[in-house]
């Protein structure tokens, strides 16, 4: 009887997880539970938090990088439609917290499955971020790049580098890279500019966004690079190549015949066409609409 | 008035409230929201610095207030309801000294917390960057003049009504401080209302908001130390008001 009541608890104890598996298999186990938003506005979250907005904004903030992240990595159908009132909720609280416009923006206008596809939003959200801190030439020349980029909107994006030129403490190369954009010159070498600037000037997430559409845009130069090598070999040979892999034999290029992530290029013997094959995340058709 | 009766009563009062289990476990809580910033911090991107401060701050003015509330109303109303009020009236002691003395006792109280709590943050902030923003100080300072605010509200209701109540009349009072925004741009929502209430109403509640300098002093910004001493001033300038009121209401109490 001394030892009975710890038996007992040892037994139930050891019942549990077996019960609890049981139970799983009887209710067909856990299933994620789909995000969930109760406040849409935030303005209306503003009034529930007085005096802890920025505590508020912080946990909004953290709640959207865990969703965003949450969404590519387990999300069923990575639609992300919450990502947009999330981002507004966390500016609102805190309408200083740069890094939420500039991080939203990207996550917003990245194409699917790898942001939410609506760079409309992206130019929003970057929008509300230069009203509401007119010193910050970083958001100003963030809205001019996803003008430029996203938007294929020139003479918007120069005017708003322009203006984000004259804000105090300002990069130097902002207005050269306004005029470089109104001088229509070959618009992928812009982007590229506004890229490698982003790249070199941003850390993290950003970063590496800058650094992938970097390398999209070398993947686009190789594989046009290749195409012209195509038509070389035709003016030679009389014909297409059957493979890539002859411009090699022929002695017209060693550059290799994968893009920058060694996936091999899509090569069209009918057509001599060469291009970014689909299977690589470096193909995209949305952002390489121009012709250098 | 003696001030040297009003020094013991304040010394008992804090050693009292210090025996207050509450008291640690509040301290506690705040300390390890204060920690717990450090792994928040981790899964926002960029934001690390900015996760900890402003954790840190609202953990200390939100651990801080309900320590006010609790211990402040507790300071007389308990007193009372124990009894342990009547051997005090016995002694050479009046009324004033003892509620002024109570107040002097939980603000000493207050300032030995929110000196933990600030000890916490700025430990977490040199364990995470290495360096600390003396200006935090002045956030710490605000929350502080706010501490002391809710416990002379606190000792006030608890002088006229019961705990719960004066629980009640004290969050309620903290809570319209804190929208005294919203009450100052009533008219754009309500344009019938006078003119006249809406200024009352806004002059004579306690605007907590003038105490929160966290959001400026977390993006690194100035805050001019005239700043500081209007906010002071107001604040000292309420405390008497309330205290003097709550002197009133204790010194025509009646005990049976």
């Amino acid at each position: 009887m001394k030892w009975a009541a710890g038996v007992v608890a040892v037994i139930a104890a050891a019942a549990v997880p077996w019960l609890q598996a049981r139970v799983d298999r009887a209710r067909g186990g856990t299933q994620a539970q789909d995000e969930v938003l109760y406040l849409w506005q935030g303005a209306h979250v503003k009034r529930l938090f007085p005096g802890f907005e920025h505590l508020a904004a912080d946990i909004y903030w953290l709640r959207t990088v865990q969703y965003f992240g949450g969404e590519r990595v387990f999300g069923r159908n990575t639609r992300f439609d919450l990502l947009f009132p999330l981002i507004e909720i966390t500016t609102t609280l805190d309408p200083r917290m740069e890094i939420a416009y500039r991080y939203g923006s990207v996550f917003l206008a990245e194409p699917v499955p790898i942001g939410a596809g609506r760079p409309d939003l992206g130019v929003e959200v970057l929008e509300r971020g230069v009203r509401n801190n007119p010193s910050s030439w970083r958001l100003a020349q963030e809205l001019g790049f996803f003008h430029f980029v996203y938007l294929k909107d020139p003479k918007r994006a120069a005017e708003i580098l322009v203006e984000a030129s004259r804000i105090p403490g300002a990069a130097y190369w902002l207005k050269s890279l306004a005029a470089e954009v109104l001088s229509k010159g070959g618009e992928r070498d812009i982007a590229r500019r506004m890229w490698r600037e982003m790249y070199e000037t941003s850390d993290g997430a950003i970063k590496e966004n800058a650094r992938t559409h970097l390398l999209i845009l070398d993947a686009a130069d190789a594989a046009a690079r290749l195409s012209a090598l195509v038509v070389r070999f035709h003016e030679r040979a009389g014909r297409l190549p059957r493979a890539l892999g002859e411009l090699h034999a022929a002695g017209l290029t060693r550059e290799p015949l994968v893009d920058p992530i060694g996936v091999p290029f899509d090569y069209d013997s009918q057509t001599g066409k060469v291009e970014v094959s689909r299977r690589s995340y470096l193909r995209r058709d949305d952002l390489m609409g121009d012709k250098q | 008035m003696g001030l040297s009766r009003m020094a013991a009563v304040a010394a008992n009062t804090f050693r009292e409230s210090v025996r207050e289990r509450v008291l640690y476990n509040l301290v506690f809580f705040a300390i390890l929201m204060t920690l717990s910033g450090l792994l928040l911090s981790q899964l926002s991107i960029r934001q690390d610095e900015k996760i900890i401060k402003d954790i840190g701050l609202a953990a200390m003015e939100l651990f801080g207030h309900l320590i006010a509330i609790f211990i402040g109303i507790g300071l007389v109303s308990k007193e009372i309801e124990r009894r342990s009020l009547y051997p005090l009236m016995a002694k050479p002691l009046s009324r004033e000294e003892l509620f002024l003395g109570k107040f002097a006792g939980l603000a000493f109280t207050l300032l030995v917390n929110v000196g933990a709590m600030a000890a916490g943050l700025f430990a977490t902030l040199l364990l995470t960057r290495g360096e600390a923003d003396p200006a935090l100080l002045k956030a710490v300072f605000g929350i502080y003049l706010s501490l002391l605010l809710v416990v002379a509200v606190a000792m006030l209701f608890s002088t006229v009504t019961s705990t719960a109540l004066a629980a009640v009349g004290t969050v309620c009072l903290l809570l319209a401080g804190r929208f005294s925004d919203v009450v100052k741009n009533m008219k754009q929502v309500a344009p019938d209302v006078p003119d006249t209430l809406v200024d009352v109403l806004y002059y004579a509640l306690p605007n907590f908001r003038n105490f929160d300098l966290k959001d400026k002093v977390a993006y690194g910004d100035f805050v001019p130390w005239s700043t500081l001493g209007w906010i002071t001033a107001y604040n000292i300038a309420y405390i008497t008001a309330v205290l003097a009121l709550g002197v009133l209401c204790f010194r025509r109490k009646q005990f049976q």
